[in-house]
């Protein structure tokens, strides 16, 4: 209508001529085709056309002017006839891309219907990993508005550890090394917890070629994780409790095992005191080597009542608890600690051992963790399987500890123990005994214990005591003589007790075997010097007697000899006798004065030799002239025996003291008058040999006694049994003889036998120089 | 005089004199000779036993350290046929201990030598008055 309107506004004003209002016309025609349907255009042209033919009819002009007219709106209607056309065919080809259009996205929304839709996360990341499309499912997965994601890498919601090995997969992606990574990591929620997700990324299909497009595909297995991690967790808990180590052993492992499948940094146990009034950290492990000291010092400073805090608490109730986040906990009782060590979540198990909490796990993180209820169940197992591993390990560790013990007895006891069975046969020797004897286990065995044995029953059987197999219930000892594999020899102490069986029989003994050489030697030197002191001392009691008895006979010789000078010269003193009376008496006096005189001579003779303060006067000494002056001597004074002389006249004149020498001769001489109380003959001979004067004073008197011959040359000894025990003498004279003798270098020797009398013989050097030295030494 | 002797109360108080020392022996027998009594003398103790056994003296003054058997010995084998023979010990051992043995052994009485005369004297004047 409005065309039509347009065609009569038109020729209204362009009255003036067809030529000018044709292009008004043609403009007409144009938009209306433009505009408005097929139809209309065509009438609008039609309509135009009569309004081109109209004014030439109505004036009538010149057929020209119709002519003209009629060209015009035969143009016209040409030209609206193209127009319309061509918009149609326009209309037509954008209707149909619109029609496409709309398949497009429609199809388009169904793949995000689909990709929104879809059970697994799904997202695309460009070339420097950051996401570029994200569904919402994956959004959900990483607990961020997806916008939000929209900014940052793909790295940056990976959890730590796993950032480097998901980057190396990105650039591998990248360069077409492969075109698809799969893998199971951690990744960070929007509100720092972490899930675990199953990842797949490969090259996205049909993308622009220069621009990378990763397709990312993540699913949450954090159930599934978690529900491995839990029978993983019980079955590595399992596997340590029943691996047969001790409690102190498994502990580490235990821990860690918790850690490592709980996905936990740091676990500690918490023992409670015997009289349970604190909690105490027995155990602890973590998994990075550095950052917890001072959580760690913490912790072993700490005491932890019972309800106190969340372990108090555990402690108490026996149920597993957990805090998530630290940072909004109050009632843990390090929190502060915990969180300067970064940690942000604990747990805390407790370890129930006959319904008794015996102490408490404590499990920590360094990131939030919720606990789920089949963690709780799980982990209220662990910490009852945990408890009666601890009893059953304090029960296997005592009896370790005790056996530990006794075999320690065994192997380090100071003495051999050996135990041996009911048979007899070595079963076992202990370190020390193998030692001791220097045999190995199976020489001991084989050999050296049965020689033992033997021994043990030999020395047994002296000592009365039964043989080691018939049963020993008391230790009773033997001392056996035993050869060791070095071949030395042993003085061996052996105590047997037997170990009786149920019924009674002896099922084994155990024999301890004691090196007692060192003792026995001691007691023996102990004996031999006990012994030699006896003799010393019966020596010393012997010396005793014989000086008390030197003294009785030095003091009867004394007394009897003044009994004559006492008692003549009182009656001298007296008066009143004939002067002959008083010669005798004179005599008796002098005589007895005389052998007084002789007897101090003797005593300080043998006094200055012994004390080394003689000295004698060397010159020439014809021996056979002094053996000649001693028989005429004792010739003239003993009646009743007879002398006889066998003197070697080629005897050499010796060096010496010529008066000792005289002394030697006469002291002989008269002994073997003094004890040849009933006559006899006494034979003096002198013979050279072997650069010595052979001297020898023989009688045919009583003899000496073979107990006596020994000790006739010490002092105060005198033959003092049978028929010379009355004999009279200072039992100095042969003490003084021999040490004369001694003083010139020779010896003298006494031959005996009782009833057929005695030799003695004494030797002077021929050599003077033998002298010499003797006479420097005494001088 | 054998029959003298055995009287013993009767006739001359007779002092048997045992020593081997013959100094003692002539000393005794002058001082005693002196003094009015009899003397015999043995100079050793197998004498001085027989000697009294046959000749009965009224006393014995005895020596212990003789040759053959010694004073004492001979003292004993005397006592046990003369029960009541006085038997005087002069001996030349004179410890205190000496004269005990002396006496536990059965002597009368001891002198030691070496003595006074006086005392002698005094001894056999005792016991040649007990005997009256």
């Amino acid at each position: 209508m409005a065309a039509i309107a347009a065609v009569f506004a038109v020729q209204a004003a362009a009255g003036a001529g067809p030529v000018l209002a044709f292009p008004l016309y043609l403009t007409v025609i144009l938009l209306t085709a433009l505009q408005l349907s097929r139809t209309e255009s065509l009438v609008t042209a039609g309509l135009a056309a009569v309004a081109i033919l109209i004014p030439p009819f109505v004036e009538g002009d010149l057929p020209g002017n119709m002519v003209s007219a009629l060209l015009l709106a035969v143009v016209l209607m040409a030209a609206a006839v193209a127009i319309t056309g061509v918009v149609r065919r326009v209309r037509e080809t954008a209707a149909r891309a619109q029609r496409h259009t709309d398949d497009i996205a429609a199809s388009e929304e169904r793949l995000r219907m689909m990709l929104e839709a879809a059970m697994v996360g799904l997202a695309l990341v460009d070339a420097e990993g950051r996401w570029v499309q994200v569904n919402e499912r994956l959004g959900m997965i990483l607990g961020r508005h997806r916008d939000e994601l929209l900014h940052l890498p793909i790295e940056e919601v990976t959890a730590e550890n796993d950032r480097a090995v998901l980057g190396e997969a990105l650039a591998l992606l990248r360069s077409g090394d492969i075109v698809r990574w799969e893998a199971e990591l951690n990744q960070i929620r929007g509100d720092g917890t972490r899930v675990p997700v199953a990842i797949a990324i490969g090259t996205a299909p049909g993308h622009i070629p220069g621009e990378t497009l990763l397709l990312v595909q993540e699913s949450d297995i954090s159930a599934r994780k978690r529900l491995d991690g839990l029978r993983d967790c019980l079955v590595a808990v399992r596997r340590v409790i029943v691996g047969g180590a001790t409690w102190e052993q498994a502990v580490p492992q235990l821990l860690s095992s918790l850690c490592a499948y709980l996905d936990l940094d740091l676990a500690q146990f918490w023992a409670a005191d015997p009289d349970r009034q604190a909690l105490r950290v027995r155990h602890y492990w973590h998994r990075d080597p550095e950052g917890f000291e001072i959580f760690r010092e913490h912790s072993r400073a700490a005491a932890i009542p019972m309800g106190f805090g969340l372990l108090g608490r555990v402690w108490q109730s026996g149920v597993v608890a957990a805090l998530e986040n630290l940072s909004e906990a109050n009632d843990y009782s390090s929190s502060d600690v915990a969180r300067a060590a970064g940690l942000k979540s604990v747990i805390a198990i407790p370890v129930v051992d006959s319904g008794v909490v015996i102490g408490v796990i404590e499990l920590l993180a360094g990131h939030p963790r919720s606990i789920e209820d089949d963690e709780v169940t799980m982990l209220s197992t662990v910490g009852v399987e945990i408890g009666q591993f601890i009893r059953r390990s304090d029960t296997t560790q005592a009896l370790r500890r005790s056996e530990a013990d006794h075999r320690a007895i065994f192997e380090r006891s100071p003495i051999g123990i050996v135990r041996i069975s009911g048979e007899g046969d070595l079963v076992e020797a202990n370190p020390v005994l193998l030692a001791m004897l220097e045999y190995d286990f199976e020489t001991m065995r084989g050999s050296a214990w049965p020689a033992l044995l033997r021994a043990y029953d030999q020395a047994a059987s002296r000592q009365r005591l039964a043989p080691l197999l018939a049963g020993i219930t008391s230790g009773g000892s033997v001392q056996v003589r035993a050869g060791t594999g070095g071949g030395k020899w042993l003085w061996l102490q052996l105590t047997a007790t037997s170990i009786p069986d149920s019924s009674g029989r002896p099922e084994h003994l155990l024999v301890m075997i004691e090196d007692v050489t060192a003792v026995r030697e001691t007691s023996d030197q102990l004996a031999e010097a006990l012994e030699s002191q006896r003799g010393a001392n019966a020596n010393l009691e012997k010396l005793d007697r014989t000086k008390t008895e030197f003294l009785s006979i030095v003091s009867h010789e004394f007394r009897t000899a003044l009994t004559g000078i006492q008692g003549f010269s009182e009656l001298i003193r007296d008066g009143g006798l004939e002067p002959d009376e008083v010669r005798a008496y004179g005599g008796y006096i002098f005589n007895d004065a005389d052998r007084i005189n002789r007897l101090i001579g003797d005593m300080l003779d043998l006094d200055r030799m012994e004390s080394g303060r003689m000295s004698i006067r060397t010159g020439d000494v014809d021996i056979n002239e002094v053996l000649s002056e001693a028989m005429t001597r004792a010739g003239t004074s003993a009646s009743t025996v007879e002398f006889k002389g066998d003197l070697d006249p080629r005897l050499p004149i010796v060096v010496g003291d010529r008066d000792r020498l005289i002394q030697v001769v006469s002291n002989l001489v008269n002994n073997a008058i003094k004890y040849s109380p009933d006559g006899g003959t006494v034979t003096l001979s002198t013979r050279a040999e072997g650069g010595y004067a052979l001297v020898s004073v023989t009688d045919t008197g009583l003899g000496i006694p073979p107990d006596e011959i020994g000790h006739v040359f010490e002092r105060f000894r005198r033959v003092r049994s049978g028929a010379a025990q009355s004999i009279p003498g200072t039992g100095l004279g042969l003490t003084i003889v021999k040490q004369i003798v001694e003083m010139h270098g020779g010896k003298i020797w006494v031959e005996s036998a009782v009833g057929h009398g005695s030799a003695f013989h004494f030797t002077v050097p021929l050599v003077a120089e033998n002298v010499t030295p003797l006479q420097r030494r005494h001088a | 005089m054998p029959e003298e002797a055995d009287t013993g109360a009767t006739g001359p108080f007779t002092v048997l004199v045992a020593d081997d020392n013959d100094v003692a022996q002539r000393l005794c027998r002058r001082v005693l000779e002196k003094a009015g009594y009899q003397v015999l003398i043995a100079a050793d103790g197998l004498q001085a036993v027989e000697v009294a056994l046959n000749q009965h003296p009224s006393m014995i003054l005895m020596d212990v350290a003789m040759p053959g058997i010694d004073g004492l010995e001979a003292m004993r084998r005397i006592k046990a046929e003369l029960p009541e023979m006085p038997i005087v010990i002069a001996s030349a051992h004179s410890m205190a201990s000496d004269r005990e043995r002396f006496l536990a052994a059965g002597a009368d009485n001891v002198l030691s030598k070496p003595f006074r005369l006086a005392d002698l004297v005094a001894i056999v004047a005792k016991l040649a008055l007990d005997r009256k």
